[in-house]
């Protein structure tokens, strides 16, 4: 019972340092380690990339220049990774608030 | 994500429905125009094909336009000697575009383009369901 309950605070405690550390370079250096955190680092890169993607497309259409459709595309595929990503966002800090207010 | 892939091959068939439509409006457009050299032909009907291309991007085969082919045959002539595209005997050949035939392509462009809207609401709704797991 105990297994994995450490593991998750492992994860989390990998997690956490890889959030904490400032800027991108120092979050790519404590990230070499794998594991939750680089998962987390890479969906967030991922997310980031498709909303970009999106936000360009949304533009070239506004421009006339990209159809209607490739515009819905794009802005299809932002909406489901972002709110893939809200609701990662929320689980991961609804799991630290958990460990907080744990009783030690 | 097999979802999102869905979709945007169901974005690539709204796409394709759409440029078959333009076809069929220029053939609409069109169904009256005739030569304005004397005994010329007249506007050709036209016809879109379609093929399923790989695409490596997303792993899937998607639908693309192909070429548009121009469908040509015997005309239909009209005694029209004032037409400047009346030939000697003053009959002018008048395009193979038949608007009922058209009119049905069109309505099938729609069902199709209508089918892969609801393919596309079908994968949102189960990704967005999907995610609702995590949220309880």
């Amino acid at each position: 019972m105990a297994d994995p309950i450490t593991t998750a605070l492992n994860a989390y405690n990998a997690a956490s340092k890889a959030l904490a550390a400032p800027g991108l370079g120092a979050r790519d250096d404590a990230a070499q380690g794998g594991g939750f955190s680089e998962l987390l680092r890479r969906a967030a890169g991922d997310a980031v990339g498709t909303l970009k993607q999106g936000e360009q497309a949304s533009l070239a259409g506004i421009a006339g220049k990209s159809s209607i459709t490739e515009v819905a595309a794009a802005l299809a595929n932002a909406e489901t990774t972002l709110q893939t990503v809200v609701a990662v966002r929320d689980r991961v800090i609804a799991a630290y608030q958990d460990i907080i207010k744990m009783p030690m | 994500m097999d979802l999102n892939v869905a979709m945007q091959v169901a974005f690539a068939g709204l796409g394709v429905q759409g440029e078959r439509l333009k076809v069929i409006s220029e053939n609409l457009a069109n169904a009256d125009s005739t030569s304005q050299t004397p005994g010329g032909t007249p506007y050709q009907r036209k016809l879109i094909t379609f093929q399923g291309v790989f695409d490596r991007h997303i792993g899937a085969v998607t639908p693309k336009a192909g070429d548009v082919l121009t469908v040509g045959g015997t005309f239909e002539r009209r005694l029209d000697p004032t037409n400047p595209g009346a030939d000697a005997d003053g009959y002018v050949q008048l395009p193979n575009v038949n608007p009922l035939i058209e009119l049905m392509d069109m309505k099938d462009a729609q069902q199709t383009y209508q089918a892969n809207l609801s393919v596309i609401d079908a994968a949102k709704a189960m990704i967005s369901h999907t995610l609702d797991l995590m949220r309880s």
